[in-house]
């Protein structure tokens, strides 16, 4: 067994470890050297990781080395190496903005207390997209939304509990939906273990699909529910737009997509596509998408508050990943897949973003961010690029994951639905435009700000921009990746 | 309908379930919410530990040299196990969080709190 085959395992120790580490020690400079080291470390054993699997395939991992059924096991194929690589990066240049950042949103009481919150809430990430047993899964699905409503709640006022409770009530709703889907399965199939749970439910699948039908139905609605898919996404603004700017970022980014990886896992790993393409729910996850696409967007545009608008544009990309999941060909998938991508790096930017613009000059309201772009000309670049992004501008990711629906949907013999996407990226126009617009052009918006008054210095902005990079990268060779993934998608059947 | 009535453990658990699944959605009160999330994840506890029974054999405490069929199914209970304790750290901090919320608002009723806007 070649070394890099641990990794996986080291990476949630490692990150559980140092979680439970941080309260040992006052210091809120410790803290962040534990958690950022942490991370890092995690980050390079990711790359390993992914360059091992690239080279040498697909391969399982047994935890407690028990074979098969009865023990716990890993899998990692490329889809899941790069989640993790992806993961690790955005949360490594989160947690680096972090340490420029909240000060200005917690009490130093409570700073330890985030770091420890973080590295628990990406371990338990990683575990959802490493682990091969449904129950394991639910179990880190569970240590995955207290950490998530902690980073809500650690900035301790009176709309954040509020976000926080809600978000907890509607997640634990969730994740009884999915315990209850699990259930079904294991009295179908007598396995946790996803691999041979596919091969029962397999063999007996014409005599038992309305069980089946049952059982994806709720995990449907309970992965729905905790990643925000169209009309069940109601705690997500309140969620993203109170809570610290690196919590909403990290909330935004990933903890969502931890969420549909696992959705995609079920389908295609629990199920498979033999017995989804039979049953009705995949055209259902396509509607809601398209739906959300649209509704997001225009939820969106009646926004006020920066951050507001921004999370609201999380639930029009999120409706993206699932029409592409909807779709049902290994095209839309891939697709899926890269969008999950392009709103990690671009939300995560956007959110670092609006929030030092929030910091800086403690203005919440797009109205009153006029002229912006001469007070933060940098931030508001980042902004604009971020924006550009999911317009769907070329040269930036964004471009590239709605070309990538466009040829889906294509193949797809459904080309009514590109009426979707076009419709969809059109409305991610009015609302980023005006806020770049009225922050870099206007006379009078412009009059008596002063250039770079308010802006962060350079410093600070690096972990945003490394982001950023990650956006630019995806624009300009957006083709290598997705030739990776689509090389990934038959290790997940 | 004769399913129903021999499945009478997986019936009955669907039915709790229903139930907390509708006093969780349907009620205001905090408190009562919290009762409805115990109450469905209760409901998904029976219906794990339903599955893992089977009829006229031993508990899986194996003191003879009985083969292993001679005992009912371990798994689910011990899975159930982890269940409970995952239930039950999501009922404190959901409790916490509403002490909090009755501190800072006044009241438990999230019609009303989502009414005041702030």
């Amino acid at each position: 067994m070649p070394l890099y085959n641990s990794y996986p395992l080291i990476i949630i120790l490692l990150l559980f470890i140092s979680a439970f580490a941080i309260p040992l020690f006052k210091s809120i400079r410790v803290a962040q050297i534990i958690s950022l080291s942490a991370t890092g470390l995690s980050l390079v054993l990711s790359v390993l990781t992914f360059i091992g699997v690239k080279a040498d395939g697909p391969y399982y991992f047994r935890v407690g080395h028990f074979a098969a059924p009865w023990g716990i096991e890993f899998h990692i194929g490329i889809i899941e190496g790069l989640m993790a690589l992806l993961f690790m990066i955005v949360s490594m240049a989160v947690l680096w903005f972090s340490i420029y950042s909240i000060e200005h949103d917690l009490t130093k009481k409570k700073l330890p207390l985030f770091y420890t919150l973080v590295n628990l809430l990406i371990g338990a990430l990683l575990g959802i997209v490493f682990s091969d047993d449904l129950f394991n899964c639910f179990v880190f699905i569970e240590i995955s939304s207290i950490a998530s409503c902690g980073i809500v709640v650690v900035k301790d006022r009176k709309e954040n509990i509020k976000a926080a409770l809600k978000y907890l009530i509607l997640s634990s709703l969730g994740s009884g939906l999915v315990l209850m889907g699990i259930a079904l399965i294991y009295s179908l199939t007598g396995h946790l273990n996803m691999a041979s749970s596919h091969e029962v439910l397999a063999a007996i699948y014409p005599e038992h699909s309305r069980n089946m039908l049952i059982a994806i139905g709720l995990f449907t609605v309970g992965l729905g529910v905790k990643s925000a898919m169209f009309p069940l996404h109601t705690w997500l603004p309140d969620a993203h737009t109170y809570a610290p700017a690196a919590s909403s970022a990290l909330l935004s980014a990933l903890v969502l997509k931890a969420y549909v990886i696992l959705y995609i896992k079920i389908i295609y790993r629990v199920f498979g596509m033999g017995i989804v393409s039979e049953l009705p729910v995949l055209n259902i996850v396509l509607l809601l998408g398209a739906v959300g696409m649209i509704a997001g967007s225009v939820l969106a545009i009646m926004q006020k508050n920066l951050k507001r608008m921004v999370a609201y544009s999380s639930v029009a990309q999120i409706g993206y990943v699932f029409f592409g999941i909807g779709l049902g060909t290994s095209m839309g998938l891939a697709a899926a897949i890269f969008q999950i991508f392009n709103h990690a790096f671009t939300k995560a930017a956007l959110f670092l973003s609006a929030g030092s613009i929030i910091e800086k000059t403690g203005k919440k309201n797009i109205a009153d961010l006029k002229g912006i772009g001469k007070e933060m000309p940098f931030t508001m670049a980042i902004f604009a690029i971020g924006g550009m992004s999911l317009v769907g501008i070329p040269l930036l990711s964004g471009f590239n994951s709605k070309w990538n629906f466009a040829v889906a949907v294509i193949e797809a013999q459904r080309v009514e639905l590109l009426a979707v996407v076009l419709i969809s990226s059109l409305l991610n126009a009015l609302y980023y435009f005006p806020v770049i617009i009225n922050g870099y052009f206007g006379e009078e918006s412009l009059e008596g700000k002063v250039f770079r008054k308010k802006e962060r210095p350079i410093k600070e902005l690096l972990p945003i921009m490394v982001l950023i990079l990650g956006v630019v990268y995806l624009g300009l060779s957006g083709g290598g990746l997705l030739s990776l993934i689509e090389a990934g998608i038959p290790a997940l059947g | 309908m004769g399913n129903l009535l021999v499945n009478y453990y997986e019936t009955g658990a669907i039915v709790l379930f229903g139930v907390g699944f509708v006093t969780l959605l349907a009620h205001g009160n905090l408190i009562k919410k919290i009762i409805g999330m115990n109450i469905m994840d209760t409901a998904v506890f029976l219906f794990f530990i339903a599955k893992g029974y089977i009829t006229g054999k031993e508990a899986p405490i194996i003191q003879s040299a009985k083969s292993a069929s001679a005992y009912v199914n371990p798994i689910p209970t011990a899975l159930m196990l982890t269940g409970i304790v995952v239930a039950v750290s999501i009922t404190a901090f959901a409790l916490a969080l509403t002490i909090r919320v009755y501190e800072e608002y006044g009241t438990i009723d999230l019609n009303e709190i989502l009414k005041m806007g702030g």
